[in-house]
């Protein structure tokens, strides 16, 4: 028992075994409540609930009103118990970052590479958020809901996903890092 | 939504974002190193949970215990964009909707306000363009609901078992044979 408390208190375990622990994660999903694991659907329930109380007149179309309906489904759920889950990973690891002095950008590469100011990663960040999430909806999913899940299930669609984002990923880091790459 | 749907999507959702955490996802540079190739845990982690899932799945409907969800949709112009624009923010945020959700929870503010304020955004942004880039993009070259097997009229297993072969090579070559670059900072 002690070994394995151990390791389960590791900041860092072997991506194998983190694999195993997700592919089991995604076949329950679909054993258990026939769903399959996603995070970029939630975003858009949330964001047409959002939308509405805000101005009810935009964000009164096809999409928001029966594609993404405004409600509390269970992807909103599954994204709640993410989060839930990252703060467990991290507090059994003793790295939670709420309230530290470090919290708004704790990467030692990012800073070495682009320095410390805060805003330039927020503005980066936020950037690259918009662009994730527009892309999911393009594609039909992100890396959980399309690359995990739809590869879990042999679908062609996950595989096609999988090889734009690494050969622009690799593109885009390239151009980021230049020399440093 | 009955309780018990509420509290398996909790669940898997705990499980999901801890595995993020300690395969290392939540943090910047785990992300973006597997594009610079000076470290591949990432495409480990997902190719390890793949081959478990996949195989998971198909004995458990092999045996008649499960029926799968519907199968995310194949219209190849969309899925191959959709995972290059995707790339691209990857690279620059170094997370990707799942992950910046489980670092929101450890406490980063760098996931918790331009992540999930981004997302949403990003989100309103689509939602409100769908009818002008949806259906036309998923119209080129769509194939539907399908799984491999079925459109190439080939064994799950064999399909399962290929891809099982072709991951472990692939490990052995990034392990054992230092298939990876050096980071030279």
């Amino acid at each position: 028992m002690k070994p394995i408390m151990a390791y389960i208190r590791r900041d860092e375990w072997s991506p194998y075994v983190a694999g195993i622990l997700l592919g089991i994660v995604g076949v329950l999903a679909v054993w258990l409540s026939n769903s399959l694991l996603g995070a970029s659907g939630a975003f858009e329930t949330m964001a047409g609930m959002i939308g509405k109380a805000l101005s009810p007149e935009l964000f009164n179309n096809m999409y928001f009103n029966y594609i993404m309906p405004p409600e509390i489904t269970s992807g909103v759920i599954l994204l709640i118990g993410i989060f839930f889950g990252g703060m467990l990973g991290a507090a059994t690891s003793g790295t939670l970052k709420w309230g530290k002095k470090d919290a708004a950008n704790s990467d030692a590469q990012w800073k070495q590479i682009f320095g410390q100011q805060t805003w330039k990663r927020w503005a980066v960040a936020f950037v690259g958020a918009i662009i994730l999430e527009y892309a999911a909806g393009i594609a039909g999913g992100c890396t959980s809901g399309l690359a995990i899940s739809g590869g879990m299930l042999l679908a062609p669609a996950a595989f096609l996903f999988i090889a734009g984002m690494f050969a622009s990923g690799i593109i885009t880091a390239m151009i980021v890092y230049r020399k440093r790459y | 939504m009955s309780t018990s749907i509420v509290v398996i999507a909790l669940f898997l959702g705990v499980f999901f974002g801890f595995a993020l955490n300690k395969a290392g996802l939540t943090k910047y540079h785990k992300i973006v190193n597997v594009f610079r190739l000076t470290d591949l845990a990432v495409l480990k982690f997902m190719m390890t949970a793949l081959i478990v899932s996949m195989s998971g799945l198909y004995l458990l409907r092999g045996l008649g215990l499960v029926t799968f969800p519907t199968i995310p949709a194949t219209y190849i112009a969309g899925n191959v964009i959709g995972g290059l624009i995707f790339g691209v923010g990857m690279a620059l945020s170094g997370f990707c909707p799942g992950t910046c959700a489980a670092g929101a929870g450890e406490g980063k503010l760098d996931y918790i306000v331009p992540g999930l304020f981004g997302f949403l955004v990003g989100a309103a942004l689509y939602g409100l363009t769908y009818q002008y880039v949806f259906p036309a993009i998923s119209a080129i070259a769509n194939v539907g609901n399908v799984v491999i097997p079925d459109l190439w009229n080939l064994s799950p297993f064999l399909v399962v078992l290929f891809f099982t072969l072709m991951s472990l090579f692939l490990f052995y070559l990034i392990d054992r044979a230092g298939l990876h670059r050096t980071d030279r900072g």
